[in-house]
């Protein structure tokens, strides 16, 4: 009996032994739960960033919108940060712009329905004025080697937020001459609408709000100075050719859409102070 | 009696052996009631753990411990424990020469020697008339650790953009677009620029960017105004430069995202088509119009790495 219980005593004893073992295996070193980088540089919290930019669309339908402008921020927390940013801009017709404009007929002919030079032109808008207000997230940072020379620090950072923008078209009276696109006009309604959507007022003027979002890469050439790079959408109602897009032959305001502005931007971020803390 | 003592004995040795292993397997517990001893101090200043170069703790003295094959997280926690095992030890001063201080840990991936497969997805990102989507792979051996040779091959469908509709109704003008059906090239790879990244402080990540430079040819074809004529092939010569990201989840493992130019000399079809005037193929392409085109594709890809594993040639 004794011999029985010594033994079950020493079996117990074993698998107890054997689970401590495994847990032993699984257990993992103290630093595990740790930060991933201690006595860290940081580069951005509680620091204002004031960043001169440069910023032009990307694959753009009729115009190009290319600016500068600034952006300012300020870093709440290591990964959270506030902004607001604002560009000025031109517009600069893309190449489809170009290859459509000499095949069009020079002067006006309402018999047909294709628009004149000068009817084309007038209705296409420019952004002179573009910017958002936003929360930034700062999730990732790091260092990287470039050549196995120079090591500078990095980080990757979202935006999201609330979009504004200026838009602007002129359309002269002479081309724009269609007093009720689309509507009957003349006393009593007697003239029918004329189903020419190219004398119509375009409609693409004003401002818009809208949504915004970004995504960019801070590149750090010293503590206070960094290389900004950021992909940015400004997504708003728009209608960039000021033409017929629903196909009911005249501009209305139904004709305008929910678009993506897609930017691409360039910057030299300058942060305040220009001295950094480190983490424990 | 002798072999009652005898099983005394055996009783008594399970009985240790029992004991010791109970004992041996206590000390390898964590302590809980207790903080980690904190790491000794660097002769000029306070403790640091840096991610690379400035700074970076050494102590990576230990080879004996070689993490399974596939397992990238298991090599950068076994140089944290081999970091905390000689920080938890007493102090020993021994006298340091500039050569006993690790500037620059090794790097956490090798590719020398080894063949990346990549099966990969592209989109269009500069044609507002037509997008085209890509379904591929690349085949890349690496000859050093920074060069690398390789074939790719895509297929191309598309899909049409809303400017390719709306010029038609608004400008009253068919647009000429072609629509490509395959490229293949021979490409080199340069990997100049190598990093690491935390996500939310927790997590690192390695990760590099590589140029990419090649040539090879494709296909275009016509993608015809009217549809009662017949379109035509394009035989392209296709000169292409990238740029790439490549990021580290395991030692045969990657994921790869890149920017790629893809240059050549298009033809087009011919303005003016009619029954008598361009009507066949052979006609058309004879009077096509050229131009120079710049198709930048976005890629995405998952890399597989053969051999799955690799070993280090040199010390740390």
């Amino acid at each position: 009996m004794k011999k029985n219980i010594l033994l079950a005593a020493v079996g117990l004893l074993a698998i107890a032994g054997a689970e401590q073992q495994a847990e032993a295996e699984r257990r993992q070193n103290s630093l595990s739960g740790d930060v991933a980088v201690r006595h860290r540089r940081l580069l951005v919290k509680n620091r204002f960033e004031l960043a001169p930019l440069f910023e032009s669309t990307i694959n753009a339908d009729f115009r190009h919108i290319v600016g500068g402008g600034a952006k300012l921020e300020y870093h709440l927390g290591d990964m959270l940060s506030i902004g607001v940013i604002g560009v000025g801009s031109t517009a600069i017709d893309t190449g489809l712009v170009k290859k459509i404009l000499p095949t069009l007929e020079r002067d006006t002919n309402n018999a047909t329905r294709e628009p004149s030079v000068a009817e084309f032109n007038a209705h296409l808008n420019s952004m002179p004025f573009h910017g958002a207000a936003y929360v930034s997230l700062t999730p990732w940072y790091g260092k990287l080697a470039a050549f196995s020379q120079a090591y500078v620090a990095f980080d990757f950072y979202f935006q999201a937020g609330v979009s504004y923008a200026i838009l602007t078209s002129d359309c002269p009276t002479t081309i724009c001459s269609d007093p009720a696109p689309g509507m009957s006009s003349g006393p009593g309604g007697m003239n029918p609408p004329d189903n020419n959507p190219n004398n119509d007022a375009p409609l693409n003027d004003g401002s818009r709000l809208g949504l915004y979002l970004g995504g960019g890469i801070h590149v750090f050439l010293s503590d206070f100075i960094a290389l900004d790079l950021t992909v940015r959408d400004y997504a708003f109602s728009d209608n960039p050719s000021g033409a017929d897009f629903n196909a009911n032959l005249a501009v209305t305001s139904d004709d305008s859409r929910f678009l993506h502005h897609i930017f691409f931007g360039v910057g030299i971020s300058i942060m305040f102070p220009t001295t950094v803390k480190r983490t424990n | 009696m002798k072999p009652l003592r005898m099983r005394v004995f055996h009783r008594s040795v399970v009985f240790l052996l029992g004991l010791a292993l109970v004992a041996g397997t206590a000390l390898a517990q964590p302590n809980k009631g207790k903080t980690p001893a904190p790491a000794p101090a660097p002769a000029g200043g306070e403790p640091e753990i840096e991610i690379e170069g400035e700074g970076s703790a050494g102590g990576e003295i230990d080879m004996g411990t070689d993490p399974g094959p596939g397992d990238l997280n298991a090599d950068l926690n076994a140089a944290e424990q081999n970091n905390a095992a000689v920080k938890a030890g007493p102090l020993k001063r021994t006298p340091l020469s500039w050569k006993d201080i690790l500037v620059v840990v090794r790097k956490p991936f090798l590719k020398s020697r080894r063949t990346e497969l990549l099966p990969m997805v592209g989109t269009t990102m500069n044609d507002n008339m037509v997008r085209h989507y890509t379904v591929g792979g690349q085949l890349s051996y690496y000859l050093t650790d920074v060069l690398a040779i390789g074939v790719e091959g895509q297929y191309y469908v598309h899909s049409f953009r809303e400017p390719f509709d709306l010029v038609a109704r608004q400008a009253r003008r068919l647009p000429t677009v072609n629509q490509y059906n395959w490229s293949a090239a021979l490409n080199f790879h340069y990997v100049p620029v190598y990093g690491k990244f935390a996500i939310f402080d927790k997590k690192l990540i390695t990760w590099e960017a590589f140029f990419t430079a090649g040539i090879g040819a494709g296909q275009s074809e016509v993608v015809p105004r009217d549809t009662k004529f017949p379109g035509f092939t394009n035989l392209l010569i296709i000169p292409n430069v990238g740029v790439s990201m490549r990021f580290f989840l395991a030692k045969w493992l990657t994921v790869s995202v890149g920017i790629r130019d893809y240059v050549f000399y298009d033809k087009f079809e011919p303005t003016d088509r009619s029954p008598t005037m361009n009507a066949t193929a052979d006609q058309a392409k004879d009077n096509s119009t050229g131009s120079l085109i710049n198709n930048v594709m976005f890629q995405v890809g998952v890399s597989f790495w053969l051999p799955t594993s690799f070993e280090y040639t040199t010390f740390r």
